[in-house]
């Protein structure tokens, strides 16, 4: 019994610090509030029937977007949605309300029609604060890889920025 | 390092910049210059992608857990109310009444180290809750607030091995945190003044109470730990 509390608290304690950052990532691959919120409650129900199994607790953030990322994979067999054409602002960005500036539009737009080879590590740095490492780990790509595509996505972003910068040679 | 392998590691990894890269960055400014306008554009792209969270979305995640588990939390109450007893015959629960927690750490340091997880979260909530919102949470620890008036923000969080209530109080036009930790405390007053933040936390005759804040605010005196809890 102490050691279900113990697994309980150690639970509640992820689902404390890490809660907001699996609801941001799952928004982002899924473009749907509430799929998002249906992934991460189904990511956590997952890690809570797993936890024995995180051996190294500074992994947990790792470990979380990994569950997350093979749960929307094992959604997407199950669900295959109709697909329409929709305006960009009513479907990767419903039910968002942060920056509305034309430049965060356009860099929205961008990042929405990168490729997920390129989207994905990007958004476990910025979303999850992962390390190339970590990236690399969840992706199962190697290091060098991560820090290419890293690399690429942004640049490709920086362009709808600042299309007149130079060019920098990787 | 050349610039552009400079430019390279810190465009795909800034916040891993180490060894070579480090001391090339300290000797060109043209990559100084480089870095500057990098980290304006990170910014950007953080805000872009960073969205809101719904509310309560957290509160939802743990119930949708609690509701689809069968271990713990849906055994029947009178079963874990049986082990427990048993448990506590045979002496081998060892309730927490030091001032260490599960990880070993001070009682303090646990509370600070739950406000640097929760803080500015809690923080957020700017109206007051309402008294039926805010019975929910504490009767779920058998208690009574009385300052219940000035509350913004109450929820069950674990600290250390146990789990406190964790409220946000108004205290002269300023907020405060207050965590009420039914099975933690210390055996004395445990004053605290660090990591940006200051408080005390002070046993009670069940557990104890902490109040904490930023190093700027006003605290209440320790009289008010005696007067903020009843035990129902």
């Amino acid at each position: 019994m102490l050691q279900e509390k113990k697994k309980q608290l150690e639970y509640e304690r992820l689902v404390l610090v890490y809660s907001d950052d699996l609801f941001r990532y799952a928004l982002w691959r899924c473009r749907d509030k509430s799929m998002a919120e249906d992934l991460v409650q189904e990511t956590c129900l997952r890690a809570w029937k797993s936890l024995d199994k995180l051996r190294d607790v500074s992994s947990s953030k790792a470990w979380l977007m990994t569950i997350l990322r093979n749960e929307h994979a094992r959604l997407y067999t199950r669900y295959q949605p109709n697909m329409v054409d929709m305006e960009l602002d009513t479907v990767s960005l419903r039910d968002t309300d942060n920056d509305t500036s034309p430049e965060a539009f356009a860099l929205k737009q961008a990042l929405a029609e990168l490729s997920e080879d390129y989207r994905e590590p990007l958004l476990l740095q910025v979303v999850g604060g992962l390390s190339c490492e970590e990236i690399a780990s969840v992706c199962n790509i190697s290091k060098s890889a991560t820090m290419t595509r890293l690399f690429r996505a942004k640049q490709k972003l920086r362009d709808v920025l600042r299309p007149e910068d130079g060019q920098v040679g990787a | 390092m050349k610039c552009n392998e400079f430019k390279f590691e810190y465009i795909a990894a800034p916040n891993e910049i180490a060894g070579d890269a480090c001391e090339h960055l300290q000797s060109c400014t043209a990559c100084q210059a480089f870095v500057e306008q990098q980290a304006t554009f990170e910014k950007q792209l953080a805000e872009v992608i960073h969205c809101d969270v719904p509310e309560g979305f957290r509160h939802s995640v743990r119930k949708y857990v609690v509701n689809h588990q069968s271990s713990f939390w849906t055994l029947p109450k009178s079963s874990l109310a049986l082990v427990a007893s048993l448990l506590m015959a045979v002496g081998l629960v060892n309730v927490y009444q030091s001032t260490t927690g599960e990880q070993g750490l001070p009682l303090d340091r646990l509370v600070v180290e739950h406000i640097e997880h929760d803080g500015i979260r809690s923080m957020q909530a700017s109206h007051r809750l309402s008294d039926i919102q805010f019975a929910k949470v504490t009767q779920q620890f058998g208690v009574k607030v009385k300052f219940a008036n000035e509350v913004s923000f109450a929820e069950k969080c674990p600290i250390g091995n146990s789990y406190g209530l964790h409220m946000v109080y108004r205290y002269k036009g300023q907020a405060i945190t207050v965590i009420y930790m039914p099975e933690l405390s210390p055996k004395t007053m445990l004053p605290f003044n660090y990591a940006g933040l200051k408080g005390w936390v002070k046993p009670l005759r069940k557990g104890s109470l902490a109040v904490l804040a930023g190093t700027t605010a006003e605290l209440p005196k320790e009289e008010f730990a005696d007067q903020a809890i009843e035990w129902l």
